[in-house]
C-alpha cells in the first residue's frame, strides 16, 4: 500500500462527503430554516477546499519525492527535473489539470462563502446548493475517473517527464492562470443561479457578481496575455495567437465576462437589461466548463489538449446538464426580469454599451461555431479539416473593428441622453486627428482598406480615451489647485472603476494597432548558412558564427543547440532547439529576439546538419511591442477597476448595505 | 592611332558576355527570389499534417521539411500555386488546408456566422427598438 497515494484520495474522497453534507444541510435548511444548519453547510464548503488543498499538497510532496509509483508522477515528472519545474508537473497531464481546477474552484468558492455569503442572505442557501453540486460534479471524475493518485502495478526507475512544450518559466504562470480564470466564472454564476432560484432578481446578485466578474476578467486577460507571450516567444512561428481551439477556449468565457462589466452597470443605474446580464453570466460559466470538455474531449486536436478523452463525455454531459437548467431557469423567470423603466434617448451611453455586448456576443458566437465546426464536420461527414486563422481573422476582424468603433463613441455618450450636436462636438477633435493620420497614411502608401480602418478605430479609442483624461483632469486640477498631471493621477482615487476601465480601452487600442500592423506588414524569410556566411535584414548584417552543443542534463533537455549570430559586429544572439530525452520528436524552439519599439527581428532555428550548415527562419514583426505594452496597460487598468475605490470602500464602511442597492 | 581590332573584339566579348551572365544571373536570381517567395506564400497556405494545426512553415518534424523541398521542385517543374495546394489537399486531406473551403459541407460554418451576426442584429435593434417605444431621439 502506498501511504501517500491512500492519503491523497482518502482527502480527495473526505472532500466529496463535505460537498454531499453541505448539499444535504442547505436542502434540508428550506425545511427548518435553522440558521445552525446553513452554517454548517457553509463552512463543509470551506472544509472541502482545506480537504483538495491538504491533496494537492500530497501531489507536491510525491512530485518532490519523486514517488513515481503513483502515475501521474511518473507520466509528469523525473529524477533530474528541477524542484520548481515541479510546480508545473502539478498540473501537466489529464488528472494533474483535473485537481487543480478542483482546488482552484474549492478555494474561490471558499472565499466567496467566507466574504460574500454573509451579505447575501437573500439567496444563500441556494448558493450553497449550487457551490456543492459543483464540487461535487468536478470531485467525482477527479476520485473515479481521472484520479491522480492511481498506483502503478510496476515501480518505473525514473519518471517519463514534463512535456517539453511545459519546460518554460513561463508555464510556471500561465496555466495557473488561465485555470483560475475559467474557474473563477463560477463565482458569478452562483451568484446568477442565486438570484434565479431565489426570485430575488433586482440589482443585488449583480453589486456582488460584479466585483468577481472584474476579478475573472483580470485574471483570464492575464492568463491569455502570458500564453500570447509564451507562444511568441517559445513555440518558434513567429505569432502569439494562432486561433488553436484551446486558445480560442480561454478566450471565449472572457468575451461574455466582458460584456457583462459594462451592461450591468445599466442594470444598476437604470434597472436595464436583467435578463441580459444573467444571461451574459450563465455564458461565461457554460463556456469556461466547454473549455473545459475541449481540452479533454480528446476529439480537437491542439498543442494545449490532452490525448486521453474517457472523461470527455463526462464533461459534454456536465456542460449539457448546466446548459438545460440555466435555459430552463431563465425561461421560468422570464417575466420577472422584464425593465424597471425605457430608454431617455437612443442617443446615450445605455446604446452604446447594449451595442458593445451584442458585438461582444456576436464574436463569441463565430468564435464558438468555428471552433466547433471540425469536430461535427468529422462527426456528420467523416471528413477532419482544420478552421484555421484565416477563418477567424475574415469573419472576427470586422466585428472587432465595429467593437472598436463602439467603444469610441461609447464613452462620449453620457447616461439617459444627448443632442447629436453636443456628440458631434465632443467627437470632432479625436475625429479630425483620426481622418488626418488616415490621409498620411494614404500619402506614405498604405492602401490597405481594413489596415486604414483599423488603425483608425483604434486611434479614435486612444484619443476619445485620452481626452476623457485630459478634460476630466483640468476639472480635478481645478478642484485641487494641483498641476494637471498629478491631478489625472488623482482622478484614480476618485472613481478607480471607471478611470481604470478606460486604461483597459487604451490597452485594447494599443493592441488593436500592434495585431494589424504586426500581422500585415510582417516579412520573413529563411536562410541556409554555411559558418561565416551574413545576411541582411531590416538594415542590420546578420553574421553566422558558429554552432555549440551544451548537454544541461536537467528537466529532460538532453541536448541544447545554439547558433551564434552576429549583428552589425556588436550584438550577439543565440537561437537554438532543445532536445528532450524522452521526447525525441518534440523539439522546442529557443527564440532569439532582437527588438526594439520599432520592430522586432525574430530568428528561429529550423535545421542543422553535423557540418555546421544551419537553416535560420526570421521574422520582421513592425511594432510588436506596441502588443505587450497595451497588455499591460490593459492589465494595470483591470488591477484598478478591481480594486475597490475610496467611493465604495466609504459605502461599506457607513454601512449602507451593499445588496440593498 | 593605333587600333587593336582583336584585342578590343576579345573585350568587347568579354563585356558582353559578363554582361550577359550578369543579367543571366539576376534573372535566374530574380527566378529564385520570385520562387522563394511563391513558396513561402504556398507554405503559409498549408498545415503540417501531422501535427496540430501548425503552419507548414514553421513545422520542424521531417514530413514538413519534406512538403517544403517538393513545393521547390514543383515550381521549378512549372506547376503554380494552386496545383501545389490541390496536389497536397489530394495527398492529405482537406486538414492540410490552412484557409477553409467555402464550399460543400463548410458552408454551414459561414452560415452559422451569418446567423449569429443576423441574430445579434436583430436583438440588439428590438431590444433598443423595445425600450425606445416611447422616446424619441432628439436630434436638435
Amino acid at each position: 500500500m502506498n501511504i501517500i497515494a491512500t492519503l491523497g484520495s482518502s482527502f480527495l474522497i473526505t472532500a466529496l462527503s463535505c460537498t454531499i453534507f453541505s448539499l444535504a444541510a442547505s436542502l434540508i435548511y428550506f425545511r427548518t430554516h435553522t440558521n445552525a444548519l446553513l452554517s454548517l453547510a457553509r463552512h463543509s464548503i470551506i472544509a472541502t477546499a482545506m480537504l483538495i488543498s491538504f491533496s494537492l499538497l500530497v501531489m507536491a510532496y510525491a512530485l518532490l519525492t519523486n514517488d513515481f509509483s503513483i502515475v501521474h508522477v511518473a507520466s509528469v515528472s523525473s529524477k533530474n527535473m528541477e524542484p520548481w519545474m515541479k510546480w508545473a508537473s502539478i498540473y501537466s497531464g489529464q488528472s494533474g489539470s483535473l485537481l487543480f481546477w478542483t482546488w482552484a474552484l474549492s478555494l474561490f468558492l471558499a472565499i466567496f462563502s467566507l466574504k460574500t455569503l454573509p451579505k447575501i442572505h437573500w439567496g444563500a442557501p441556494h448558493a450553497i446548493i449550487v457551490m456543492a453540486l459543483l464540487l461535487a460534479a468536478f470531485l467525482i471524475p477527479l476520485i473515479f475517473f481521472t484520479s491522480p493518485f492511481i498506483i502503478s502495478n510496476v515501480t518505473p526507475e525514473d519518471g517519463r517527464g514534463l512535456n517539453p512544450l511545459l519546460v518554460d518559466k513561463g508555464m510556471l504562470i500561465h496555466p495557473p492562470a488561465l485555470l483560475a480564470g475559467l474557474v473563477s466564472t463560477a463565482i458569478p454564476f452562483t451568484l446568477a443561479m442565486s438570484a434565479l432560484m431565489s426570485g430575488r432578481l433586482d440589482s443585488a446578485w449583480v453589486q456582488h457578481a460584479k466585483s468577481w466578474a472584474l476579478l475573472s476578467f483580470l485574471i483570464l486577460s492575464i492568463g491569455n496575455f502570458l500564453g500570447a507571450w509564451w507562444a511568441y516567444t517559445v513555440l518558434g512561428w513567429g505569432g502569439y495567437w494562432g486561433w488553436d481551439p484551446v486558445e480560442n477556449s480561454a478566450i471565449l468565457p472572457l468575451l461574455p465576462i466582458a460584456a457583462f462589466l459594462h451592461s450591468q452597470t445599466v442594470q444598476v443605474r437604470r434597472g436595464i437589461f436583467k435578463g441580459w446580464n444573467i444571461t451574459l453570466v450563465l455564458a461565461a460559466f457554460a463556456l469556461a466548463i466547454f473549455g473545459t470538455f475541449n481540452v479533454r474531449s480528446g476529439l480537437v486536436a491542439s498543442v494545449h489538449s490532452f490525448a486521453q478523452s474517457e472523461i470527455g463525455p463526462y464533461f459534454l454531459a456536465l456542460l449539457g446538464i448546466i446548459s438545460f437548467i440555466s435555459i430552463a431557469l431563465l425561461c421560468l423567470r422570464w417575466n420577472s426580469l422584464k425593465p424597471d423603466r425605457d430608454l431617455d434617448s437612443l442617443l446615450s451611453k445605455e446604446t452604446g454599451l447594449v451595442l458593445n455586448t451584442y458585438i461582444l456576443m456576436a464574436i463569441t458566437l463565430v468564435i464558438l461555431g468555428g471552433t466547433l465546426f471540425p469536430i461535427f464536420s468529422e462527426l456528420i461527414q467523416g471528413v477532419r479539416i482544420t478552421v484555421g486563422p484565416p477563418f477567424f481573422n475574415e469573419t472576427t476582424g470586422p466585428l472587432w473593428i465595429g467593437l472598436l468603433i463602439v467603444m469610441s463613441i461609447g464613452v462620449l455618450l453620457p447616461w439617459r441622453k444627448t443632442t447629436r450636436s453636443s456628440l458631434l462636438k465632443r467627437i470632432q477633435i479625436p475625429l479630425t486627428i483620426s481622418i488626418i493620420t488616415v490621409f498620411f497614411l494614404l500619402i506614405f502608401g498604405i492602401k490597405d482598406f481594413t489596415v486604414l480602418i483599423t488603425l483608425f478605430s483604434a486611434e479614435m479609442v486612444l484619443l476619445v480615451t485620452l481626452r476623457e483624461f485630459f478634460l476630466e483632469g483640468k476639472v480635478q486640477k481645478n478642484i485641487s489647485g494641483q498641476p494637471l498631471f498629478q491631478s489625472i493621477f488623482k482622478l484614480f482615487e476618485t472613481n478607480q472603476h471607471r478611470y481604470g476601465g478606460y486604461l483597459v480601452h487604451i490597452g485594447v487600442a494599443l493592441i488593436a494597432i500592434a495585431i494589424i500592423s504586426s500581422y500585415t506588414f510582417q516579412t520573413q524569410t529563411r536562410q541556409t548558412m554555411a559558418t561565416g556566411d551574413s545576411f541582411n535584414i531590416s538594415g542590420y548584417q546578420r553574421k553566422y558564427e558558429e554552432l555549440s552543443e551544451s548537454k544541461p542534463g536537467v528537466n529532460g533537455v538532453s541536448k541544447e543547440i545554439l547558433a551564434k549570430v552576429e549583428i552589425d559586429g556588436k550584438k550577439l544572439i543565440y537561437p537554438g532547439q532543445r532536445l528532450f530525452t524522452n521526447f525525441p520528436n518534440q523539439p522546442v524552439a529557443i527564440v532569439a529576439i532582437d527588438g526594439n519599439p520599432l520592430r522586432d527581428v525574430y530568428v528561429f532555428l529550423q535545421g542543422w546538419t553535423d557540418e555546421g550548415m544551419i537553416e535560420l527562419h526570421v521574422f520582421v514583426n513592425p511594432l510588436i511591442q506596441l502588443l505587450w505594452l497595451g497588455g499591460a496597460i490593459y492589465v494595470i487598468g483591470a488591477i484598478l477597476a478591481y480594486t475597490p475605490s475610496n467611493r465604495s470602500t466609504e459605502t461599506l464602511k457607513n454601512g449602507t448595505p451593499i445588496d440593498e442597492y | 592611332m593605333n587600333i587593336n581590332w582583336s584585342r578590343n573584339k576579345l573585350t568587347c566579348t568579354l563585356v558582353t558576355f559578363f554582361i550577359f551572365f550578369l543579367m543571366q544571373s539576376t534573372t535566374f536570381a530574380q527566378i529564385s527570389d520570385r520562387h522563394e517567395e511563391q513558396a513561402l506564400s504556398i507554405e503559409k497556405q498549408l498545415l503540417c499534417p501531422q501535427c496540430t494545426n501548425e503552419r507548414l512553415d514553421i513545422c520542424s518534424i521531417q514530413i514538413c521539411i519534406d512538403m517544403r523541398k517538393e513545393i521547390r521542385e514543383q515550381l521549378q517543374d512549372g506547376h503554380n500555386s494552386d496545383e501545389i495546394i490541390f496536389y497536397f489537399q489530394n495527398r492529405y486531406g482537406q486538414r492540410v488546408l490552412a484557409e477553409l473551403p467555402r464550399s460543400g459541407f463548410n458552408i454551414v460554418l459561414f452560415g452559422w456566422v451569418l446567423a449569429s451576426i443576423v441574430l445579434v442584429t436583430l436583438g440588439g435593434s428590438y431590444t433598443l427598438f423595445r425600450l425606445n417605444q416611447k422616446t424619441n431621439i432628439d436630434w436638435k
